[in-house]
């Protein structure tokens, strides 16, 4: 075995990594239990990238589309199962996606030198929606054509380019066959080509600089601070936290697998109580919220506008609210960062009861 | 029927009681586990002169008081109130048959809970070896609650050929032992002790998990290691006790377990597979996160880290019991009585004279519509298990169905035929044909629009 690892360790420096790892630690606090959440998010990104591929040796593109989904669910042995971790896996990535978000937020890890960890998190927030997105339309039924419809008319409303920009995506002026070869194209080719890239640097400065602690943990004196190894005690616990969810994944793939409706017919009526993921139900819900004060195309525009310049601040905070412990600035940011939050979950649960 | 039904729209009845039970068994069954836990723990910290170990216990012996004595108690007098309302007929049936039964079991309650309160409040106040003593009182007691309550619960699966010999004779209760040593006790013994023992450890980590390693000098980090090892014995015998359980079920509920084999790669296997194969994953997991989280660096075990190991023991815990009540389909009481409370004895009776007709809390009287008749079959007969529009909702089952297909699955459920799709897992349809009408004229009304229910209630 020895010879094995000295062989290894000749040629790939397994030992200057083995002392770089062991160098690095994690610190330990009241809020470490939020340091698991990228880690979940990159299992499930895992688990998608592999279902995924399991998913195109059977997925057609194209007017076959429909037909290929429900042969892989119903004639291929565990299509059902691998579609529907798939599909899951899509939903608790994202969920944990947000956890880490607002966590990072929270613990004020955008301040310096963490800047370009929290913008290319955000960019990779930003992909993984649009993963959501384009994957959502491929199995074209009469649910996912009607909502890809819906979602499209949203950016057909920014001003000057968007007609441009939805024709783009669509394939046309209608969603149909071309626009699911684009949507796959996206989704199994462009959009992996940029977020794995993307994932490595995030993943790169993360080692970098490492778990940053919360505003709470700076007063306590470096001598008292408390800290555990990287490698193997938070690698080890790591793996554990990935049982627990790969757990929960295998839970709700295997009991709720997701349902495949009737084909698509674009004359046809929108199924009832058609409305969009819960993780495009906020933006959806404040849309049409917006929509009842100002109504029409200007109202819609505005929407968008006032998206845009979220997104925008939320970038920016790093500008905003630099490395001072306890700045005036920092306290704003953290109120700017209840009020998103508050916004997110109040104007999410309003879609869901308001129907 | 005897008894009037009571709905719950929504989750359903099933779920009442799932809900409920699992809960309560994670209790109960720490509770047994966790009674031989502080009586070894304490006598091995004065065998070995552990004496850092005394708070910790004494912490331990606090929690386990309230959550043993306050939630455990109330969701044990709950599952109570809800099988009595949802199950009445086959509550009835465990009264009947063993009032001796649950009458020890209350005895070893009574004991259980007064030596578990007396056990905590004369820490430091009596002699360290009479402490001991009533620790070992309370293990026992509590010990003896799982001997007898699965006599009764094993009974539902396999009440065994002697008592089936018999049922309905009125001399039932006279084979209290046979019913009560029925094919699967001994093996339900086994597995639901290791399920104790590992609980056990589960809760031992949630109290230690939020304790400074620095307070108490290494006992944190002795007791968390300790404690771990208490999954695993359940770790090892469980594979092997679950085959000798599974041996022992009688060969049509086994089949409802190969059924969902056979079909599981086109993913039309039943829910009970599904289930079963979650719990033997989530069990087998609780012993690795365990191993990595707490055994490996117990320093640093945390409360996040315990609620997970706690939240895996949820998951094992509710899969492996709903696995168990589904695998007793059709029945609630293993060839006796179906999960709609029909027994089988009855079933021609109620072909022959009509299933309304015996059930006393259902209208009656030339006023009573159609709608009204085939609601009441639905109540009595479906609800147990279905809901309009809720859990295992009958509307989303007959959706786009025609009055010909809804009919067709009516007429497969009544003939019951051994090879119908439904004949392993639900219990025949019964009553006369105008009341079989009924209840798909108001099967059909659930998928129609509210005028055209208007008109099938008129």
């Amino acid at each position: 075995m020895s010879k094995v690892y000295d062989y290894l360790d000749e040629r790939l420096s397994i030992s200057e990594l083995k002392k770089f790892a062991g160098k690095k630690t994690v610190p330990l606090h009241k809020y470490s239990f939020w340091y698991y959440w990228g880690g979940i998010s990159l299992l499930c990104f895992l688990i998608q990238l592999v279902t995924g591929i399991l998913l195109i040796i059977y997925y057609k593109p194209g007017p076959d589309a429909y037909n290929s989904v429900r042969s892989l669910t119903y004639d291929v042995d565990f299509g059902w199962l691998i579609r529907s971790a798939h599909s899951w896996s899509a939903t608790i990535f994202l969920v944990s996606v947000f956890v880490h978000m607002f966590s990072v937020y929270f613990m004020k890890a955008y301040r310096k030198p963490r800047e370009f960890g929290w913008w290319s998190g955000m960019a990779l927030l930003i992909l993984g929606l649009l993963f959501g997105f384009s994957g959502y339309l491929l199995p074209m039924d009469q649910l996912s054509f009607v909502a890809t419809k819906v979602g499209l008319a949203i950016p057909e409303n920014i001003p000057l380019v968007g007609h441009t920009i939805a024709n783009l995506m669509r394939g046309g002026l209608e969603v149909s066959e071309i626009t699911v070869q684009r949507f796959f194209a996206w989704h199994a080719v462009v959009l992996p080509l940029l977020y794995l890239p993307l994932l490595m640097f995030h993943l790169f400065l993360v080692q970098k600089h490492g778990n940053a602690i919360p505003p709470s943990e700076e007063d306590v004196p470096m001598e008292k601070r408390k800290s555990i190894p990287f490698f193997p005690n938070f690698i080890l616990k790591d793996l554990a936290m990935w049982l627990v969810t790969l757990n929960a994944i295998a839970l709700v793939a295997s009991l709720f697998p997701p349902d495949l409706g009737k084909v698509t017919d674009p004359l046809g009526p929108a199924p009832a109580g058609v409305h969009p993921e819960w993780y495009f139900m906020s933006s959806f819900e404040t849309l049409k919220l917006i929509g009842k004060v100002i109504p029409g195309m200007l109202g819609e525009a505005a929407g968008i506008t006032i998206f845009t310049l979220g997104l925008v601040l939320w970038c920016l905070v790093p500008f905003f609210d630099t490395s001072s412990p306890k700045g005036r600035n920092g306290r704003y940011a953290t109120y700017f960062g209840i009020f998103c939050l508050g916004v997110l979950l109040v104007t999410t649960l309003l879609g869901y009861v308001a129907g | 029927m005897n008894y009037p039904i009571w709905e719950v729209k929504g989750i359903g009845l099933p779920w009442v009681i799932g809900i409920i039970a699992i809960f309560h068994i994670m209790i109960s069954h720490f509770a047994v586990g966790g009674g031989l836990y502080l009586a070894l723990a304490e006598a091995k910290a004065i065998k070995e002169g552990r004496a850092n170990w005394f708070p910790l216990l004494q912490a331990h012996s606090k929690f386990f008081l309230v959550l043993t004595g306050v939630f455990g108690a109330v969701s044990g007098v709950g599952i109570w109130f809800s099988i009595g309302l949802i199950q009445p007929e086959a509550t009835s049936t465990l009264i009947h048959n063993f009032v001796f039964g649950w009458a020890i079991e209350w005895v070893f309650f009574i004991v259980e809970l007064t030596s578990a309160a007396v056990y905590y409040y004369t820490w430091n106040r009596i002699p360290a070896a009479l402490h001991l003593k009533v620790g070992w009182l309370y293990a026992i007691s509590s010990i003896c609650t799982l001997v007898i309550i699965n006599g009764i619960l094993t009974f539902m699966l396999t009440p065994g050929t002697t008592w089936l010999g018999v049922v309905g004779s009125g001399h039932e209760s006279s084979y209290f032992w046979n019913a009560f040593f029925n094919p699967t006790y001994w093996p339900s013994l086994v597995l639901r002790t290791l399920v104790c023992i590992s609980l056990a450890g589960v809760w031992a980590l949630v109290t230690y998990s939020r304790l400074d390693d620095d307070s108490y000098g290494n006992a944190k980090t002795q007791l968390i290691r300790w404690s771990t090892k208490w999954l695993a014995p359940a770790f090892l015998l469980m594979p092997v006790t679950f085959l000798w359980y599974i041996m022992m079920v009688p060969d049509a509920n086994k089949h409802l377990l190969e059924l969902g084999m056979a079909s599981i790669g086109q993913g039309s296997f039943t829910q009970v597979t599904r289930i079963a194969l979650l719990s033997v994953m989530s069990t087998s997991t609780i012993a690795a996160v365990a191993y990595l989280f707490a055994y490996k660096f117990p320093k640093d075990f945390s409360p996040s880290h315990s609620i997970a190991i706690l939240l895996l023991a949820l998951a094992a815990t509710g899969s492996t019991e709903y696995a168990r009540e589904a695998i007793r389909k059709p029945f609630v009481i293993g060839s006796h009585m179906y999960s709609n409370s029909v027994r089988v004895r009855d079933v021609a009776k109620f072909n022959q004279d009509g299933y309304l007709t015996h059930s006393m809390w259902t209208p009656s009287g030339p006023s009573v519509s159609q709608h009204e008749l085939g609601k009441a079959m639905f109540r009595g007969q479906c609800m147990s298990c279905h809901t309009e529009n809720g859990y295992r909702s009958m509307k989303r089952f007959l959706e786009g169905r025609d009055a010909k297909a809804v009919g067709n699955i009516l007429s497969m459920l009544r003939q019951n035929k051994s090879d119908s799709p439904y004949h392993a897992y639900m219990p025949p349809l019964v009553g006369k044909d105008e009341e079989v009408a009924a209840l798909q004229a108001f099967l059909l009304s659930l998928n129609q629009t509210t005028s055209a229910n208007a008109v099938a209630k008129r």
